[in-house]
């Protein structure tokens, strides 16, 4: 094992770190703004492969695909929002969890009626589908490329959250909605424009997930388990919460599988139970 | 806080009637439904039993019931005990597992108590699955039913065994009404509403969340021994954390808190599931579009609002309508 | 998008039209097709009905067979409740189907005492027709062992002295690399080094890949199949790892290879069919797939069509019901797609060739090119008692 080793799965852990990420910034947002608990969010990211797919596929673009099928996902991410979400804010974490559970099974259905039952793939762009040589070692120049986008979006969305007026209205409204709202803030508004955001994410998450892993119907479920342990671990509402987690995540997993296989499987459930039990808020929580 | 209304008594005698006549009359294959039915009842009930009055939603039901299925079936095919004591040995390895798992995560609750017991529940999904002795994901077989020859029953006849998962199922709700109408019942209750409150008055309330996890789990082992029994064959498929969140959909869908509800619940979605599978493969959505409208129609489950309704129109005596709103997950 | 909700109405005309039960007047023999239609494995489950139909069609046999289809959701439990149906409602003559091993384990025991012939058309597990072999399995897909012990020997003699392994952890994983390994040792390889992936999580191979070209193995052989196929081999393209890639030939059934794209090219695998077979049998079938699919067909529409061949070769040879269909199965032999095949009475799994093939680039997308053809692979009778 030597400095080369370290690297390449350094940037493995990275690249699987900035996914997780990108799926659950938006989970945790829209969790700690408006106490909603969207489990269908997997599904959305599922959506933003298989959408990916067909706009590549009719399009020969794969960039097209990259920003569209994002666009595509938060129009239905506002559909639900105004058909279901909004009216199923009051309506108690049971009742989401019920309402949401039903749309990861319609998603479901209507993917594998869209697109069948077989596995589809999307292929890299060919600008980036090449592998990059430095330091000794070579690595695919896709997968610096998520990793790219991942830092660049977790930055930019420090800065929002930390530098900006909406940033400070999350912010506040995360501490205390009503207190927010008493304020002047239009928290509704708010509402909808984070859970697009979130879903827009979810999304892209998809989209830039399928050159690397194949696009299946059972891909939002299985996702699912790991978003809401990244959520959870990190603490509830916060970005650094969800930084934080889906750093850890990613590193235990990456240097789980080489360093300790037999155990791989059940690292991440260890590590969770281990937090819960000794922070049962997670790490970072939001609220404090 | 229970009561066990008039209401739900009928709604109970209704639905073990018509399972026990689907069972007479019906089919082969409406005999095996019946036992699904019961199976995921009773689980039904033990979790509704520590998530509708103990506020602890676990996410790792479907393990205690495999964790049980498995002791069983190790004790007696893979010890040769005979199968009364195994089911015994069963349900204490349920009982150990989930009272150890409510005391670790005492201090959590809300979404951090699911997660927490979905990394339990997985952890003993994965102990499983890799354990080769066990026949990992292959499973065992080779299970034997209990032997009621001396009653001149043949537990292998479909309906006999039906009949017998049916009479577990109203043995299991009776167990978690009484428990739930003793002072412990009404301590879990409190706890529920106000743990910081019975926290003050002086009680332990870590020690009471363990104590109803691991009652809880008796009733999940209970599950377990049956549905090993009805099967005659085990695998980590008992096990995986899907197996428990479709408990707890059928708790909700049924009516959290109720008790009854998720009885009602169980018998809806296995009938629905069946029938719908019968004209196509996309049923998923179907029971989806079931789920939603179940919320939208009120969010308190098909029982929790037939109840809610009814309790409105004749307000009864003790009041005791079914919260519409939990409290905050977070 | 054009065509999805032509799609749709297809699919969910599909999906009303396979109402359980069709009967048709003079049905001699009740068949059950025991298949996952949701789930991870619907599109195998699918495509071996797809080829079952087809091999009752083309003989122009429907009137004969009436066919109830029920869905195992590869679920165990669910799989056991379904083939209680099939046998004690339905009382069908034979069970055509099962996927998964863990759907065949849980079955095994009623389909034995029940004396109800079941014809295999794709679970693997060496032990369904090993240790726990009974005289009503019969299996005309193949064992784990059946592909991967020939490609163990093919590498050795063709100059792989290390070879580095990859599985997801789970018993077909573990079967599929055990017996590739005993005989590629036995015939003078050496197994450099050996990971089993968790099952169902493991998307990310990368970690995976990095060691196992660090181990300086001379090839790497993995088995991996469906989404799982799909992720490895995009993942070996795209890490540029210069060590040669083998595998079982699931890894780049025709099923998937479209989805790998370039990154598939130049992997080595065995299997026991390919579409691009050069024999009369498998021109004519190709033919009348793509005709009707318009897709090749893969090795599980074989699976599915073979089982059709084999239950009618059957029935003509008396099979007339359950204790009948069951006696004349093992005898069964034909030429069909895969080539000669024959049922093995001492064990009731197939005997069969197993092909070592190239995925190269062809006229119209990725295709298969036969490199070799290991004939009439039999299986030891490995602790079976009939």
């Amino acid at each position: 094992m030597d400095a080369s080793f370290w690297l390449l799965q350094f940037l493995n852990a990275m690249q699987y770190s900035m996914l997780l990420f990108l799926l659950s910034i938006g989970l945790t947002v829209i969790f700690g703004l408006m106490h909603f608990v969207n489990l269908a969010h997997a599904s959305l990211y599922m959506l933003g492969a298989y959408f990916g797919i067909s706009v590549s596929a009719l399009t020969g673009q794969f960039w097209l695909a990259f920003i569209l099928s994002p666009i595509i996902v938060t129009l239905i991410g506002a559909i639900l929002y105004f058909t279901l979400i909004d009216r199923m804010r009051a309506a108690g974490p049971m009742n989401q969890v019920l309402v949401t559970f039903g749309l990861i099974f319609v998603i479901l259905d209507l993917v594998r009626l869209g697109w069948g039952d077989i596995a589809l793939g999307l292929d890299a762009p060919d600008a980036l589908a090449h592998t990059v040589s430095f330091w000794g070692i070579s690595y695919p120049a896709y997968r610096l490329f998520i990793i790219a986008l991942g830092l660049t979006i977790m930055i930019s969305m420090w800065v929002v959250l930390a530098r900006t007026q909406i940033g400070a209205m999350i912010r506040a409204s995360v501490e205390n909605a009503d207190m927010a709202a008493s304020l002047g803030i239009h928290v509704g508004r708010l509402f909808f424009v984070v859970f697009c955001f979130g879903c827009a994410l979810a999304g892209l998450a998809g989209v830039a997930a399928a050159p690397i892993f194949s696009a299946t119907t059972t891909m939002g479920i299985t996702i699912l388990i790991p978003t809401l342990i990244v959520v959870v671990i990190g603490g509830l509402g916060s970005l650094e919460g969800a930084i934080a987690g889906s750093l850890i995540i990613g590193f235990l997993e990456t240097f789980g599988a080489v360093l300790l296989p037999s155990l791989s499987a059940v690292l991440t459930y260890i590590l969770l139970a281990v937090i819960l039990v000794l922070r049962p808020q997670g790490l970072i929580p939001a609220r404090g | 806080m229970f009561y066990q209304s008039r209401l739900r008594s009928i709604t109970l005698i209704l639905a073990l009637g018509f399972l026990a006549a689907y069972a007479s009359f019906g089919s082969y294959f409406a005999r095996e439904i019946v036992i699904e039915i019961t199976i995921l009842a009773i689980l039904a009930i033990s979790l509704d039993f520590c998530a509708g009055f103990g506020g602890m939603v676990s996410l790792c039901h479907g393990a205690i019931m495999g964790i049980s299925a498995y002791a069983f079936t190790i004790m007696s095919v893979k010890l040769g005990l005979p199968s009364v004591p195994s089911a015994m040995i069963g349900l204490m390895a349920a009982v150990v597992f989930s009272g150890l798992v409510g005391w670790v995560t005492a201090r959590t609750s809300g979404i951090f108590f699911i997660m927490a017991t979905l990394a339990f529940g997985q952890m003993a999904y994965t102990f499983f699955f890799k354990s080769r002795w066990l026949g990992g994901d292959d499973g065992m077989g080779g299970i034997d039913r209990f032997d009621l020859s001396w009653l001149g029953v043949d537990m292998n006849d479909a309906l006999v065994f039906a009949l017998f998962g049916i009479a577990v199922l109203l043995l299991v709700y009776v167990i978690a009404a009484i428990l739930l109408r003793s002072g412990f019942g009404r301590i879990l209750s409190g706890i529920h509403s106000n743990e910081n409150r019975m926290q003050a008055v002086g009680i332990n309330t870590a020690n009471h969340k363990a104590i109803a996890m691991a009652a809880s789990g008796l009733m999940a082992g209970i599950a377990g021994i049956l549905a090993a029994q009805h099967t005659l064959y085990i695998s980590p498929e008992l096990l995986i954390w899907t197996v428990s969140g479709e408990v707890l959909l059928v708790v909700i869908l049924g009516g959290i808190g109720t008790l009854i509800g998720p009885v009602v619940g169980a018998i809806m979605l296995v009938m629905l599931k069946h029938e719908l599978s019968n004209y196509t493969d996309y049923w998923h959505m179907i029971v989806g579009m079931v789920l939603i409208f179940a919320v939208l129609a009120g969010g308190r489950g098909i029982f929790g609002q037939i109840e809610y309704w009814l309790i409105t129109r004749h307000p009864p005596k003790a009041p005791h309508l079914p919260p519409a709103k939990e409290k905050d997950l977070a | 998008m054009k065509s999805l909700f032509a799609k749709m109405a297809m699919a969910t005309a599909l999906g009303l039209g396979m109402m359980s039960v069709q009967l048709p007047a003079h049905a001699d023999t009740k068949v059950g097709l025991i298949l996952p239609y949701t789930g991870t494995y619907a599109a195998l489950g699918n495509a071996i009905t797809d080829g079952f139909n087809m091999a009752i069609e083309e003989a122009g046999r429907t009137d004969e067979f009436s066919i109830v289809t029920e869905d195992t959701e590869a679920k165990p439990p669910v799989g056991l409740a379904k083939a209680r149906k099939l046998v004690l409602q339905d009382k069908v003559d034979v069970m055509v189907g099962v996927v998964s091993s863990g759907v065949l384990g849980a079955m095994r025991d009623f389909v034995h005492q029940s004396q109800t012939p079941l014809i295999v058309a794709n679970a693997g597990n060496n032990l369904a027709t090993g240790e726990n072999c009974s005289p009503y399995i019969v299996r005309v897909s193949f064992s784990n062992g059946q592909i991967n012990r020939p490609m163990g020997t093919w590498m050795a003699e063709n100059g792989i002295k290390t070879v580095y392994t990859l599985a997801p952890d789970y018993s077909a994983g573990h079967q599929m690399i055990e017996s590739f390994s005993a005989a590629f040792t036995a015939a003078g390889g050496e197994i450099a080094g050996s990971e089993f992936t968790p099952f169902g999580q493991t998307k990310d191979f990368g970690p995976y890949l990095t060691n196992a070209q660090s181990s300086g193995a001379d090839a790497i052989f993995v088995f991996y199949a469906g989404g799982g196929a799909i992720n490895f081999v995009k993942q070996y393209g795209s890490f540029d790892i210069k060590t040669p890639l083998f595998g079982s030939g699931f890894l780049t059934s025709p099923l998937y290879v479209a989805a790998e794209g370039e990154a598939a090219i130049g992997v080595r695998a065995s299997l026991h069919y390919i579409p691009t077979l050069d024999t009369p049998e498998n021109k004519a079938f190709v033919d009348a797939f793509m005709a009707k699919h318009g897709t090749m067909p893969s090795e599980y529409s074989v699976q599915g069509y073979d089982a059709g061949l084999a239950l009618m070769a059957a029935v003509d040879a008396g099979g007339t019901d359950k204790e009948n269909i069951a006696a004349a199965l093992p005898n069964v032999s034909y030429v069909g797609p895969r080539g000669a095949l024959e049922i093995d009475p001492a064990t009731n799994n197939i005997v069969q060739n197993i092909y070592v093939y190239d995925t190269v680039m062809g006229d119209d997308g990725l295709t298969q090119k036969l490199i070799d053809t290991i004939p009439s692979v039999r299986d030891d009778v490995a602790g079976c008692q009939m």
